[in-house]
């Protein structure tokens, strides 16, 4: 962990705090699934900040909720969808080495045991969570209740204040490629301007005599499109995407199969696909 | 309330498609996930969505919780949360707070905030927050619990958004030089 620049690390903290843009969040959701370090580093921070989801008041949903997540589960067994993007982690640890267990009892121990240091950090505690009343008791839905140095700015200064909305290059699009609950394989890149593709291998190579050929999948057209067959080398570019609709190549999804080497030999797949995906929006920084 | 060690019983016997064992699940975190995407999307239906499509990811990558990693109370709401944050994001150019719903949402209880009952981790958390500026107290406790944009912040604060945008980094990182991260 030591090895990421403060950008990375201030790009970890500020995902988990909440405040980065669309497209900064689906970047840094692409480097979790590509990148097992960072996503620990992005997990670290959501262990920590986590502790703040004690102070926030439970309310119950409503009974529909359940039934609509039973629902959607039942499906999802029968339908096994491609569940993207998932960070790569670690398979489930046994559960008999129980480790909350330990990491629990300590916690009381160590409670009991630091209630002197607890009693000098209490002011600065006290104060703190004075501030949390006032927002999470009334900050949320009144404003109106709220001292005037808490409240949000009225809707005439905000006009005033709101810089005009940075010009932006053309939007990117990714896809991570991976198989169900496992790790990618692919990264595919859409540049929206140029509908140009790139497809950069990050996991499997092909078995030899062999070729992996990328597919257009769409409900919107009769049958899966190729896209040609994914090169050997890291990163394989082509412009074939100009020839779709922008609707299409938004929505689709895209999936690798397993063809005779140099690809299909009449434009149909062969193999169910190994590993796919659908492209989210994410754009390139600015700077 | 069920003990994390028992939540991670159960998200074990969930991953192994355990539907009794997520039933029990949902009963034991949903008013927590509950609260905390409402506070961010502050509306009730944009909120059950969010949950509703948390917990099927739950369900559905619950094999890949690392208990070593996370606790599993964090962990569930921090998929609830991730969601209602991508949502807010999403739906930036349209205010939320000027749905007439969103009042609806005072009906909440916030919990007890009796010190006995924080873990030693939100201590040592709050005891690194108190040493920011009280600006920068209420700006990362603003962004984290509302889930507001560098945008919305700016507006608060009265200050350019790129100034905000120094303002969190730095405050992120005097918080992990404090914890020791």
């Amino acid at each position: 962990m030591m090895a990421y620049s403060e950008d990375h690390i201030a790009l970890a903290a500020e995902y988990v705090l909440g405040t980065l843009d669309a497209g900064e969040r689906a970047q840094v959701d692409t480097m979790m699934s590509v990148d097992k370090n960072f996503t620990a580093m992005v997990l670290a921070w959501e262990q920590k900040l986590g502790a703040l989801n004690q102070m926030v008041g439970s309310v119950e949903p409503r009974a529909e909720v359940w039934e609509k997540i039973r629902a959607a589960i039942g499906q999802s067994e029968q339908q096994a969808p491609i569940v993207l993007p998932q960070p790569e982690l670690e398979p489930f640890a046994p559960v008999a080495e129980a480790a909350p267990v330990v990491a629990d009892t300590s916690n009381v121990i160590r409670l009991a045991a630091n209630a002197r240091r607890w009693r000098t950090i209490a002011t600065v505690t006290s104060a703190i969570a004075a501030a949390l009343v006032v927002m999470i008791g009334v900050g949320v839905s009144r404003p109106d209740l709220l001292p005037g140095g808490v409240r949000p700015a009225s809707k005439t200064q905000v006009a005033e204040v709101k810089p005009a909305p940075a010009p932006r290059p053309s939007a990117q699009y990714v896809a991570v490629l991976q198989k169900d609950g496992g790790g990618p394989a692919f990264i595919l890149t859409v540049d929206e301007a140029t509908r140009n593709f790139t497809v950069r291998k990050v996991g499997a190579s092909a078995e030899p005599g062999s070729s992996f050929e990328l597919w257009l999948i769409s409900d919107k057209l009769p049958k899966p499109r190729s896209l040609g067959v994914i090169g050997n080398g890291d990163f394989t570019s082509r412009p074939l995407l100009t020839g779709y609709d922008a609707d299409i190549v938004k929505s689709a999804t895209y999936a690798v199969t397993v063809e005779q080497s140099g690809g299909s030999p009449d434009g149909n797949p062969h193999s169910t696909p190994i590993f796919a995906g659908k492209l989210i929006e994410t754009v390139p920084p600015a700077r | 309330m069920l003990t994390p060690a028992e939540l991670v019983w159960l998200i074990a016997a969930v991953a192994k498609g355990d539907q009794a064992a997520f039933e029990r699940l949902y009963a034991a975190t949903r008013a927590k996930l509950f609260g905390v995407v409402l506070r961010i999307l502050r509306r009730q239906d944009l909120a059950e969505e969010v949950i509703q499509e948390a917990y099927v990811k739950i369900w559905n990558s619950a094999g890949l919780f690392n208990p070593g990693q996370s606790s599993p109370i964090t962990w569930m709401a921090s998929i609830a949360r991730n969601r209602a944050i991508d949502v807010v994001r999403k739906r930036s150019e349209t205010s939320i707070e000027e749905e007439p719903a969103a009042m609806e949402v005072a009906a909440d209880t916030p919990d007890p905030l009796a010190r006995r009952e924080m873990t030693e981790d939100l201590k040592r958390l709050l005891e690194c927050v108190g040493q920011l500026e009280p600006d920068r107290q209420k700006l990362v406790l603003l962004a984290y619990y509302n889930g507001w944009s560098r945008e919305q912040l700016a507006e608060k604060f009265a200050a350019p958004v790129n100034t905000v945008k120094t303002w969190l980094r730095r405050s992120m990182m005097d918080i992990r030089e404090c914890l020791g991260l």
